[in-house]
């Protein structure tokens, strides 16, 4: 169990409010990450969780709010700066190119070089070893040894690329976008046993999805955002998958009602 | 039992050459370079000479240049068809720099800083505007050649009267037949720019800008830097590509470079590149132009003469990209 009150966050956000010409995207949004544990992020489409999200990582810039990391107040301006912090997003089509393999792409941004001065190069036989090895760690399975192609690999081995990728490089945050969509129910599986590992690795993971069944097992809380603003922020243990479901589909109100019966509850 | 042996048999051996050509996009330009230097030989006794080949291969270092910096921008999903009035620029600017008296090493650096500022031009609209930059350099296609003609009063030469200096020698002149001190300019610059995009850093982000920004970026990689630093190569070895033709001829047409955008861009394309960028590789665009000035040369040789030169080079163009998309579709077998 995650004790809120004890405990700095990784991240808060807070008042997060986001215009695009005159649609409001995020509305006075409060998002906390804190250290472990796994957020499912859901709402319908266009219900901001994407824009969030890229306010999160740098990739937007809030119209108006503040973000701190680890209690500290910062401005995101660029993907390289919540990279670098250690934020990173795995999306199969966001972060994998797919003409590129396997350990090209785990260590895109960090290549392992040798040599000295301008005449630094490749170091492509220590990568594809370390990249063998570091997925195997995690209990990442394939057929094909890492100086294949990305395009060879199925949805599910994809995400599991970019999985391993953040769970080897010290990251403390890792998003992912619809890991689960379009995936088989067996790849879907073995996403979910991968963010599981990367949770027991000490990773907070931010799962965004429409679909509450692939989060539930997971996740240890969900935040339900609608147009734009966050209508629900449940514990797992206070909230059945029919709840939030409800939620998603009926709105504020019945998150209002759920949020009392379980004050009288306690 | 001899069914499943047949079948695991089968599937394999396709795969494999999926394989081969995934791992070297070279490989079906080299085959079909091999099959028409063969067809061509045998037709021509002529054709295979030392002569011919020197030739060919002079032809080569000097278009060849282009075609390094138009597959390495193209790699990283961008073009420039300004090349070929970019190689004019250059070439007169050198030229009449060299007319003037200024040294020959200072006007070719002169001349090189013009090239590049051409392809800076070219990125920062491209790149800051965010307009394609197909159009942005057909543009500059059409600005620059029109800024030599009007500039030379119509169309004048300006030829180099003095004399053969050292400088000029090494730059592009006979040593021996028809091979040229540019062939050690090309193939120097050629194995140069293998190395940076094959085993470096720097070459790794240039397949994945073109290949995935998003991923490029979201991986942290400055897709904007990347690319502009890639317009301002292509630029700079149209410029190179300039001087050391003008070394040859110590003459400039100022029509010099006509066409030979889309012919580097075909050749890239025969080499293996892909149109949209993340795949492709010098050495396929080198193989790819080797089959253009190939054919350039056989048709003439044969008898059919230049002037079906490009419907050749057409047909050429568009069975290679039927064949290089078969093959990357074997290699998801």
């Amino acid at each position: 169990m995650i004790d809120d009150t004890n405990k700095i966050p990784l991240v808060k956000m807070v008042g997060i409010s986001k215009d695009y010409s005159g649609v409001h995207a995020l509305r006075s949004v409060d998002f906390e990450i804190y250290k472990g544990e796994v957020i499912g992020l859901l709402g319908d489409n266009g219900a901001g969780k994407t824009t969030l999200i890229k306010v999160l990582l740098g990739l937007e810039q809030p119209t108006s709010g503040e973000i701190f990391l680890e209690g500290k107040k910062v401005k995101m301006n660029s993907a390289s700066q919540s990279r670098a912090w250690g934020m990173e997003a795995a999306h199969q089509t966001l972060a994998l190119v797919p003409e590129m393999n396997i350990a090209r792409n785990f260590f895109l941004g960090r290549e392992i070089t040798k040599g000295y001065g301008p005449f630094k190069f490749l170091d492509m036989r220590e990568m594809i070893k370390i990249c063998d090895e570091k997925l195997t760690e995690i209990g990442i399975k394939r057929k094909i040894s890492s100086d294949n192609k990305v395009s060879f690999l199925s949805g599910g081995e994809k995400q599991s690329i970019c999985i391993g990728r953040a769970v080897s490089f010290g990251v403390k945050i890792l998003v992912l976008d619809e890991p689960t969509a379009a995936l088989s129910i067996n790849e879907t599986n073995k996403v979910l046993e991968y963010v599981i590992n990367a949770k027991k690795l000490g990773l907070s993971v931010v799962f965004i999805t429409h679909n509450i069944y692939h989060v539930y097992s997971v996740a240890d809380r969900f935040v339900i955002l609608e147009e734009g603003a966050v209508i629900g922020n449940f514990r797992k243990e206070d909230v059945t998958t029919e709840q939030i479901i409800d939620v998603i589909s009926k709105g504020k109100e019945i998150a209002e009602k759920i949020i009392s019966t379980n004050i009288i509850k306690t | 039992m001899g069914n499943t042996v047949l079948n695991t048999k089968k599937i394999p051996v396709k795969r494999v050459i999926g394989k081969k050509f995934a791992k070297y996009p070279e490989l079906g330009a080299l085959t079909a370079f091999i099959v028409l230097f063969i067809i061509f030989s045998l037709l021509t006794e002529r054709f295979a000479s030392l002569l011919n080949l020197g030739g060919i291969l002079s032809l080569i270092s000097e278009i060849g240049l282009v075609v390094i910096g138009v597959t390495f921008l193209m790699i990283s999903g961008e073009f420039d068809i300004s090349v070929g009035s970019n190689y004019a620029v250059s070439a007169v600017t050198f030229g009449i720099l060299l007319n003037v008296g200024v040294p020959a090493a200072l006007a070719i650096f002169v001349s090189l800083i013009i090239g590049s500022f051409i392809g800076f031009i070219n990125g920062i609209i491209t790149l800051k505007l965010g307009i394609p930059s197909f159009i942005v350099t057909l543009g500059a296609l059409m600005f620059w050649r029109g800024f030599v003609l009007g500039s030379s009063g119509g169309g004048a030469y300006v030829r180099y009267i003095g004399p053969n200096t050292p400088f000029i020698i090494a730059l592009n002149q006979p040593f021996s037949g028809q091979f040229r001190t540019s062939l050690f300019w090309f193939f120097g610059i050629l194995i140069i720019f293998y190395v940076i995009l094959t085993k470096t850093k720097y070459g790794n982000s240039v397949y994945a800008v073109g290949g995935n920004p998003d991923a490029a970026k979201a991986m942290g990689i400055n897709v904007y830097r990347v690319k502009l630093t890639n317009f301002i190569i292509t630029g700079l070895l149209a410029g190179f590509a300039g001087c050391v033709s003008f070394a040859r001829f110590k003459a400039v047409d100022p029509y010099m470079g006509k066409g030979m955008e889309l012919e580097s861009i075909a050749a890239a394309v025969i080499g293996g590149a892909a149109l949209y960028g993340g795949f492709g590789s010098v050495i396929g665009s080198f193989i790819g132009y080797s089959i253009v000035a190939m054919i350039g040369s056989a048709l003439v040789m044969i008898g059919i003469g230049a002037f079906w030169f490009q419907s050749v080079i057409g047909l050429i163009l568009i069975v290679a990209v039927i064949i290089n998309n078969r093959m990357r579709r074997l290699e998801k077998l």
